[in-house]
């Protein structure tokens, strides 16, 4: 297949899981990154929002139970109106100081610590996020400048979407906000860009196979 | 506008859950646009005048949807009702930050509707990301009128999606209404599992072809 057009197909299921709800949180953190590095990606994703909003027209409704406006009316009456609930109004700056699109950042409080990293070898070091009760493994890698990282394989599905600098392997050249899908089993061998550090954010999915770990849509094409 | 066409009548063939209403009867205010402004003013209203019959029309044609959209996700009636109902609560308290220039009605709350889904499934209580963040949602670019640009560029929305081929339209469906993986999609309407892939594909592509033809 084209490789132009696999990466259209992986983003485009990416943006509809994440519309849809189906998508576990490190991968809406994935796509809530690439759309900050992404304006094409970010106007398409509000696109399939309003396709949802779209569809909610069209499905057919469902009576709610007796009494259901009544105990909403209440309920709203119960709190005082000038107390909105916007504890998640996030703030205007996209930026952390690490130079991290904002989503990532905000997940990541301790990554300017030299303590978090870990040295994979030379020119390679790893920072492992950790997400509750989600068995998928979540990391960031630097890779210096023409750095070539061992060829490796990945036992479950994984999905690098690059933050800084850029990547090539055998699959293709990768530049900021673009996303590789690596499926499991697959060896590869990412050098670095020669002009600067390559920051990467990976996602795998890790040993155990669930049901659908890497979301709904996104799994019609790799399952 | 065009009408509602059979092929829209996505009886999803694989259970007996709420199907799509495609009919536009009496009362029924989905199809034309000027109602769905109406929708956007009535949100508009409850957010600055804190309009009780404003919120009670909304109530009316949301709530049911809500709920509708929770149980074919595979919510249990009673959780979809409760889910439902937070979510309207929601939509009151919030009323103040809605713009329509940026999103909607429609668009909102489904968003609301779909991270309090989230929330619930999650039980974390992290809050999520809505519509008015902007590192999540963008701002579009500044026109003239922007409400009015919205509301076309969903009319263009619609558009792409009626002229999909049914079989693909059922999946875009599916990938927003249906809890299901690909697999039990294509245990449940018998077709190979290499055609439900292909289809969700097609979909997938010719949605985003359409939709970047029309901006030219």
């Amino acid at each position: 297949m084209n490789e132009q057009h696999m990466t259209y197909e992986l983003i485009d299921a990416l943006l509809l899981d994440y519309a849809a709800g189906s998508l576990t949180r490190p991968l809406e953190i994935l796509v809530e990154t690439h759309i900050a590095l992404n304006a094409k990606s970010a106007k398409q994703l509000r696109q399939l929002m309003q396709l949802g909003g779209i569809l909610l027209e069209e499905i057919e409704p469902v009576s709610l139970s007796e009494g259901a406006f009544d105990a909403v009316m209440a309920a709203i009456e119960a709190t005082p109106s000038d107390l909105n609930d916007n504890r998640d109004m996030a703030s205007e700056t996209t930026e952390s100081e690490f130079g991290l699109p904002r989503p990532l950042a905000d997940y990541i409080p301790d990554l300017d610590c030299k303590k978090s990293w870990r040295r994979l070898g030379r020119g390679l070091s790893q920072y492992r996020i950790l997400f509750d009760d989600v068995d998928i493994e979540a990391n960031i890698y630097r890779i210096a400048p023409g750095v070539s990282v061992p060829v490796h394989s990945h036992e479950g599905t994984e999905l690098t979407l690059v933050l800084a600098g850029g990547f090539s392997d055998e699959t293709g050249s990768f530049g900021p906000g673009d996303i590789a899908i690596q499926e499991s089993g697959a060896t590869h061998q990412p050098v670095a860009d020669d002009d600067g550090e390559c920051i990467v954010f990976a996602i795998n999915e890790g040993q155990i196979k669930l049901a659908n770990p890497i979301g709904r849509v996104l799994s019609y094409l790799v399952g | 506008m065009e009408n509602s066409s059979d092929r829209w009548k996505i009886d999803l063939e694989f259970d007996d859950r709420p199907s799509f209403n495609q009919t536009m009867g009496t009362g029924n205010i989905d199809e034309s646009y000027s109602s769905r402004s109406e929708l956007d003013e009535l949100l508009v209203r409850v957010g600055r005048e804190r309009d009780k019959a404003a919120f009670s029309a909304l109530f009316s044609y949301f709530a049911p949807r809500l709920k509708s959209f929770l149980l074919r996700l595979g919510t249990d009636m009673q959780t979809a009702e409760e889910l439902a109902q937070e979510a309207m609560i929601m939509v009151w308290r919030r009323a103040e930050t809605f713009d329509p220039a940026q999103a909607g009605a429609s668009t909102w709350i489904f968003t609301i509707a779909r991270n309090k889904r989230i929330d619930r499934l999650r039980r974390d209580g992290r809050p999520l990301p809505d519509m008015t963040d902007p590192a999540i949602m963008p701002e579009q670019p500044e026109t003239g009128d922007q409400a009015v640009s919205r509301r076309e560029d969903e009319d263009k929305i619609k558009a792409a999606l009626k002229k999909l081929p049914e079989e693909q339209a059922k999946m875009i469906f599916a990938a927003y209404y249906e809890e299901k993986s690909h697999r039990e999609i294509a245990e449940d309407s018998g077709l190979p599992l290499g055609t439900v892939k292909s289809r969700i594909r097609l979909a997938l592509s010719r949605l985003r072809r359409q939709i970047d033809e029309d901006e030219r």
